[in-house]
């Protein structure tokens, strides 16, 4: 079993250095081959080391070198890590496999990738010793290599993207966020003997309240500055409008997980609360992060940038769920803790497969029509069939919607938060019943945003001047889409499949077993081995739970939640049934249909638009005519500034243009980075004030700071 | 709000029992003019001058009434001239000259017809009966009658006016965008013939020169009992009414 | 319910001595003050086109008329613009412009008198002859997506190469046509309504209200759709049948407009209308404008999906119609007035049943109405809606209850009393916040008027003939009006030399309500607009003609 998966690892780092190597020395389309193949064969290979890791339910271990003063580095494969470099892996096959399709559409394969291939392959294996990573130093080295290769990666069209501004404040906030985690970790390791995650693990045991903390706001905020948490996410949706199409599956899919990975490893594993109260302030911060997110998604119209903040949203609706998986454990209702802490880890995985998806279906939109306003684009689906059904199901499962996915791990959230019924402090309920009425509307804002998206792309007429680019090409559906769009729909409807995979690394965080309490045996249970009492057995068998039973293999196809005696079901559900009955439906209709219409003739007739000549795209609904009432409503949150109004007269009685310009600033910007900025520009300026180019002053200032040593020195 | 619901039960039912029984009372219809015998020639001739319209033809002693051109100016029904019969019913939908027989509806629109009406430059007085056809004295949802909101669910096209230049394209669509089975019926005398508009630059002096009309309804305005029983016509509950028959059986 | 109008919105009651005299210590050496004919109390004829712009902004800003339309004529080889104003002390003041044929331009008033803007738009249309300075020409009478440029219907020459009654221009759609919009906000979109809407039985005009998802941004109504050239049509044909026309073009108001044609002939011809045609003129003008608030209330209820105050309305005007129908043969009306007075008499037992449907009628209006008051889901989608301020109403000049709800106070029966109206008490209701809710309280109010004016014909009725005898002239020039349901309607006749119309000319109230319907429709929500739509009753027929 080790050797299995070290033999993966050691295989996977030296393709990435051949990799690296072939990207740099090659020129023309060698380059992206190597990315492409090379690419595919090490996320497989990091997939079959997680996958093995976690069926086997092993941790491997494995030092690599000794640094004077840090003790070993060591890489260590224990459950958390496997699930989270499951999910890269599972990322990365589609992201560089999409690379090709993204080039031939929309540069016919004429685009200079050597760099970009070196910095790939180093983003790739500086993210898998990020997740291996067995003790801090190597964990931090690789996390600052990863900042770095990802700046450098969003800045890769920089010349044609205009200038790097939003890069730039990217790593900024990278690096601030990485201080914090810095001291957090020094915090950690006050009493610990060696650098090693084990090592911190044992000694945070003997902290005092205010250090854990410390440690659990600087890792959170730190964490959350890569996770996208507000208020330290201002830089999110900026870098993600700016990032090029090759590189955002990457940035979106995997780097946004690390954030999680590195909040859980420090925060949940390594120096876990005592209290509720580090819990709770997760939880609320996750919420606001989840509403503010998709307010803003719901009323944008750049494609890209809308997808940015819903990213947000999503990252808030995990650290919700991991919040209050940290205050059910700390409280002792470790079944609560469980199921939480699996809502969280599902949706972190669902939330790369479907954002990914989406962001490689605007790629290609972008490729395909050259725009990315939603405003403008329309009409689609006829031009770009198979993309629109992946994109479709991309947008179903984002939005919650049964049997994909997303409904899955919303649905488990939400339930796991109205388990803050059995708490015992009111003030505990409250915030959990205020956090779960935001996360609920969340959800439904979700809905709106993305029938917005799907609805204003793909549906209705042609709203602007736009003509498809390489028509032949862009009709075949991809790969990386289908790929995903299935694993959207697999995860969707075998939830009962994943969440004892889950339980892996969820057990000894939460201390229950997620299995036992999600997935109650049907398929194995009878009357006579007692696994499930017999008259609930009975029930749930008369209704069907064991269908499927011979052919299937695992514990049964529902998810379950058992009371009391007085409450035998707390919620259940099944998407796998629930699929089956969906589906079964739509043919039984589908067949009445043709059966009773068989003898009609259908005619095809233009639009009827009231007897105008004729319909013009004008006439059609905007997005922004769509979100416009999530704007009014919430004017307190948008708080937006016309800024130009307007109405051109040529006499005061007729007018012949009206100019609306309406200008937002962010509710983050407004609020946190630039009074932020602001406040560090003033102080800034006042040290300015010291360099004012005199010699004289400066060697004075030597004088002083020398003389002020002395008197320290002196005196203590 | 149940105050409303209050007050409506109060106010009882007003529906008229047409087509069961006829109705009969007073004003639902202002009349028409019949074939009258008149006492010589010179008052027939006398008679039919005060027609704008030409719609009264003399032949000998008795004057005969082509309803479909009367624009209900009544200078035949008082004034200091040799005055026609007239005659207080309502029932006047014809089958269009242009057409040899009618067929209605299949059986499914009996009791389930939708129209959708178009005014194509309607003076304002036949669009108004239209609407009256909604109050509680028609009640026409009684009968299974419907007003759709577009022609893509509507079963009859009910065009009011003589059909306006700037209407003609609209008109169109309009019919085009019905699915088949459906039928055209041109309600007013304006619809049906022009009306005292006619054919000019702007008119086109009727439906049936844009549209296959399929049952006329003339009149200026058809009452609403008049159009209801054009309605019916259309899904063959009624007969539409051969003028010159009745004529010959008399005024 | 009077209330004081506002200074604002009050205009002062100017005679026509004064407006004489001002003109002449402003414009004197480029005007010419005559008496004027066939109704025109004064008439300023102007040596010099370019002073039109001046005297119409003193005219109608400072001297407080209001504007009451243009008409142009092609006489004998010239122009001839009247533009009518109408004095607050009741009297009609003609600006006279003549000019030969060849001119093509002249210069545009609607820059000061906004009211003024359809005018000519319909003249430039009809008549090809353009107003310099005027932004917005085209595309108005004759749509551009159907008519090719160039066509002028009205002039004088077509006769020959278009015979209105015998030819039919034919043209094909243009394909290329796209509506000018406005709005320029990158999530702005313009939402097109009709001109086949609310299921056909709506009068057909296209809307096209461009809004950026809530509120309407701008609304200009496009009209003419039902644009019949009544006036083009009567050219050439006896009074007879002009009467007809007058009658048939928009003929929910049929009475009132057939009863200014007939008093543009009577004052051609100089006749003098017995009185009891004079008092059965009024009673049958008010069961008219009864009959048509009822249905205006109608309206305005179901657009509110009120049902049951619908229905109740509903049956309130079908008893109306169903009474005129039984009193005059007619359910409309048509085909009572003749010149010199009513084609037919009314016994006295007919007059009395006829007020008892009125009595009823009213008893039952004044139930209806304190129930919809105490409705507050029905008041609050009216209240504050659609509001048109005393300032707008007075800029556009907003005439009948829908100008009466804003504060302008003018009522044709008042101001310039005809057919008898001096000699009757009644008020003219009015209101000051131009929202939906005035315009239902003063339809309202009208409708409670209009009853106990027919009571008090109906006691004055005596035993008289019923018409004289009316020739009219061989030629001659004369107008009339009325105060139709809508608002104050003019009728203008020009006879030819053989007693065949030369020129007929409408102005209508719904003509110059249209105008400004826009204004109180922009900056609401859009689905306040069936409501707004509702509560102005406007009839786009009456418009078009």
């Amino acid at each position: 079993m080790n050797a299995w998966i070290g033999g993966s690892l050691v295989l996977f780092f030296a393709l990435c250095a051949c990799g690296l190597v072939l990207c740099a020395i090659t020129r023309g389309r060698y380059p992206m081959r190597a990315l492409v193949g090379l690419g595919t064969i090490c996320s497989a290979l990091i997939m079959i080391a997680a996958a093995i890791a976690l069926v086997g339910g092993h941790t491997f271990n494995a030092s690599l070198w000794r640094l004077d003063g840090f003790g070993s580095l060591s890489i260590r494969l224990d459950m958390l890590s496997a699930i989270f470099l499951f999910a890269a892996g599972l990322i990365y096959l589609p992201a560089s496999v999409f690379v090709k399709n993204l080039i031939e559409s929309r540069y016919e394969g004429k685009y200079p990738l050597s760099r970009y291939g070196v910095m790939h392959f180093a983003l790739m294996a500086s993210i898998v010793l990020i997740l291996t990573a067995g003790d801090a130093p190597l964990f931090l080295i690789s996390w600052e290599c990863m900042s770095i290769l990802c700046y450098l990666l969003v800045n890769y069209e920089r010349r044609r993207n205009g200038d790097g501004r939003a890069a730039y404040i990217m790593l900024a906030m990278s690096e601030a966020g990485f201080l914090a985690v810095v001291v957090a970790f020094a915090i950690a390791a006050r009493m610990a003997p060696d650098w090693s995650f084990a090592s911190l693990a044992t000694a945070t045991a003997h902290l005092s309240n205010r250090a854990i903390w410390g440690i659990f706001i600087l890792g959170l905020f730190g964490f959350g500055v890569k996770a996208g948490l507000v208020p330290v996410n201002f830089w999110l949706p900026r870098c993600y409008t700016a990032t090029p199409a090759v590189f955002i599956p990457v940035l979106a899919g995997v780097t946004l997980n690390l954030g999680f990975y590195g909040i859980l490893r420090l925060n949940a594993d390594i120096a876990p609360p005592h209290r509720v109260g580090p819990g709770l302030l997760a939880l609320f911060v996750g919420s606001v992060t989840a509403l503010v997110g998709i307010l803003y998604a719901t009323t944008e119209s750049d494609m890209k940038t809308m997808l940015a903040h819903s990213s947000i949203e999503n990252a808030g609706i995990i650290v919700a769920g991991i919040g209050a998986s940290l205050v059910f454990h700390v409280s002792g209702y470790g079944l609560a803790a469980a199921i939480a802490l699996t809502a969280a880890l599902y949706h972190m995985i669902n939330h790369s497969v479907y954002k990914t998806l989406l962001f490689q279906g605007a790629g290609e939109i972008e490729a395909a029509t050259g725009t990315r306003d939603m405003d403008s684009l329309g009409g689609l689906a006829r031009l770009l069939p198979a993309l629109s059904v992946v994109f479709l199901v991309g947008c179903l499962s984002i939005a919650a919607i049964p049997p994909f996915n997303g409904f899955v791990s919303e649905w488990l959230t939400l339930q796991s938060l109205l388990r803050s019924a059995s708490l015992v402090s009111p003030a505990v309920k409250i915030l959990f019943a205020v956090c779960g009425a935001a996360l609920a509307l969340t959800a439904a804002l979700a809905v709106t945003c993305f029938v917005k998206v799907y609805a204003m792309s793909f549906l209705g007429i042609r709203r602007g001047e736009w003509k498809l680019r390489a028509p032949k090409r862009i009709k075949r559906p991809h790969f990386a889409l289908v790929y995903l769009a299935s694993a959207c729909f697999l995860l969707g409807i075998f939830p009962t499949y994943v969440i004892p995979l889950l339980n892996r690394a969820v057990g000894p965080l939460a201390g229950a077993s997620a299995t036992a309490s999600l997935v109650p045996s049907f398929f194995t249970a009878t009357p006579q081995n007692q696994q499930l009492p017999a008259a609930f057995l009975q029930d749930f068998h008369n209704i069907g739970a064991q269908v499927g039973g011979s052919v299937l293999p695992g514990r049964g196809m529902v998810v379950l939640v058992r009371g009391g005696e007085q409450n035998p079901v707390i919620f259940a559900m099944s998407t796998f049934y629930g699929f089956l009955a969906l589906a079964l439906f739509v043919i039984v209709t589908w067949l009445i249909v043709t059966r009773l219409t068989r003898r009609r003739q259908m005619v095809r007739n233009e639009l009827w638009a009231g007897g105008i000549p004729r319909l013009l795209p004008e006439m059609s609904y905007t997005a922004t005519g769509f979100s416009n009432p999530v704007r009014v409503v919430f004017q307190a949150i948008f708080r937006p500034d016309i800024v130009e109004d307007t109405r051109k007269t040529v006499a005061v009685h007729f007018r012949t243009a009206i100019l609306r310009r309406r200008e937002e600033e962010h509710l983050v910007d407004r609020l946190f980075f630039h009074p932020v900025g602001n406040a560090i520009s003033w102080f800034a300026r006042l040290l300015a004030r010291m360099h004012h180019g005199k010699l004289n002053a400066y060697v004075a200032y030597t004088l002083v700071f020398l003389l002020v040593l002395i008197l320290l020195f002196r005196l203590t | 709000m149940s105050f409303w619901f209050w007050r409506g039960l109060q106010k009882g039912v007003h529906s008229t029992s047409y087509p069961r029984n006829p109705e009969l009372a007073a004003g639902v219809t202002p009349g028409r003019p019949v074939a009258t015998q008149f006492s010589s020639a010179q008052d027939a001739a006398l008679a039919a001058q005060v027609c704008p319209v030409g719609a009264i033809t003399t032949q000998g002693n008795s004057a005969r009434v082509n309803l479909e051109l009367c624009i209900h100016c009544q200078r035949c029904h008082f004034g200091n001239v040799p005055l026609m019969n007239w005659r207080s019913d309502y029932e006047w939908t014809t089958i269009p000259a242009t057409k040899h027989k009618y067929e209605p509806l299949p059986q499914a629109y009996k009791r389930s017809l939708h129209i959708i009406v178009v005014d194509a430059g309607d003076c304002g007085a036949c669009l108004h009966e239209v609407k009256q056809l909604n109050n509680p004295f028609y009640n026409m949802h009684r009968l299974g009658l419907f007003f759709t909101a577009t022609p893509r669910t509507a079963d009859v096209l009910l065009v009011v006016g003589p059909v306006t230049e700037n209407m003609r394209v609209p008109l169109l669509k309009s019919y085009e965008a019905m699915p088949s089975p459906k039928r055209v019926l041109a309600v007013g005398a304006c619809a049906v013939s022009g009306g005292i508009f006619g054919q000019s630059f702007v008119s086109a002096g009727g439906v049936s020169s844009i549209l296959p009309v399929d049952l006329d309804i003339p009149g200026d305005p058809p009452p609403p009992l008049a159009i209801l029983h054009g309605l019916l016509a259309v899904t063959g509950r009624k007969e539409p009414i051969d003028h010159e028959a009745t004529a010959e059986r008399g005024a | 319910m009077v209330a004081t109008p506002s200074p604002l919105a009050a205009r002062k009651k100017v005679q026509i001595e004064e407006i004489a005299g001002g003109v002449r210590d402003r414009f004197g050496p480029n005007v010419l003050l005559s008496p004027g004919q066939g109704g025109v109390t004064l008439s300023i004829s102007l040596l010099e086109p370019t002073t039109l712009p001046p005297i119409s902004k003193m005219l109608f800003w400072e001297m407080g008329c209001s504007f009451g339309g243009i008409i142009a004529e092609e006489i004998q080889g010239n122009w001839r613009l009247s533009y009518l104003f109408l004095s607050s002390g009741c009297g009609w003041t003609e600006v006279l412009v003549e000019a030969p044929s060849t001119t093509s331009a002249f210069p545009s008033i609607s820059a000061e008198v906004h009211a003024a803007d359809w005018h000519e738009r319909e003249i430039e249309d009809l008549f090809g002859l353009r107003f310099e300075g005027h932004p917005r020409l085209g595309d108005f009478v004759l749509h551009d997506q159907t008519w090719p440029e160039g066509v002028a219907p009205h002039r004088k020459l077509q006769r020959k190469t278009m015979d209105p009654h015998r030819d039919r221009l034919r043209h094909r759609p243009n394909p290329e046509w796209r509506p000018l919009l406005v709005v320029q906000d990158p999530g702005a979109f313009a939402m097109p309504v009709g001109p086949v809407y609310e299921g056909g039985l709506g009068q057909s005009v296209h809307f096209l209200l461009e809004t950026v998802g809530e509120d309407v941004v701008r609304s200009v109504p496009r009209l003419f759709y039902n644009f019949r050239a009544v006036e083009k049509i009567a050219e050439g044909q006896p009074v007879s049948r002009a009467l007809l026309l007058a009658e048939r073009f928009a003929a929910t108001s049929s009475f009132a407009h057939s009863l200014a044609f007939c008093f543009a002939v009577e004052r051609m011809s100089g006749t003098q209308v017995p009185v009891r045609a004079q008092n059965l003129r009024i009673l049958l003008c008010e069961l008219e404008r009864l009959r048509h608030h009822a249905g205006a209330i109608t309206g305005i209820c179901e657009s509110t999906a009120l049902s049951v105050a619908a229905s109740q309305a509903a049956i309130i005007e079908e008893r109306l119609l169903r009474a005129s129908c039984q009193f005059s043969g007619h359910r409309y009306l048509f085909g009572l007035n003749t010149p010199g007075g009513l084609r037919r008499d009314f016994s006295a037992e007919s007059c009395g049943e006829l007020l008892r449907a009125i009595d009823r009628a009213a008893a039952e209006l004044h139930t209806l109405e304190d129930g919809l008051y105490l409705t507050s889901s029905f008041l609050d989608r009216l209240e504050d809606v659609g509001i048109v301020d005393p300032e707008k109403a007075r800029d556009l000049n907003f005439v009948g209850p829908v100008g009466r709800a804003s504060g302008q106070a003018g009522d044709l029966r008042r101001d310039c009393p005809y057919t008898g109206y001096e000699t009757y008490q009644f008020r003219v209701p009015q209101a000051l916040e131009g929202d939906g809710y005035a315009r239902l309280r003063v339809l309202f109010q009208e409708a409670y008027q209009s009853a106990q004016l027919i009571h008090q014909v109906a006691k004055r009725l005596e035993p008289e003939t019923i018409s004289v005898h009316c020739e009219p002239p061989a030629h001659g020039l004369a107008f009339g009006w009325a105060e139709a349901p809508i608002g104050g309607a003019l009728h203008w006749l020009r006879l030819d030399g053989s007693g065949l119309v030369e020129r007929y000319r409408i102005i209508t109230a719904s003509f110059n309500n249209w105008l400004g319907f826009r204004v109180a429709v922009e900056d609401f929500a859009f689905q306040d607009f069936p409501i707004i739509l509702a509560s102005f009753g406007l009839s786009a027929t009456e418009c078009d003609r």
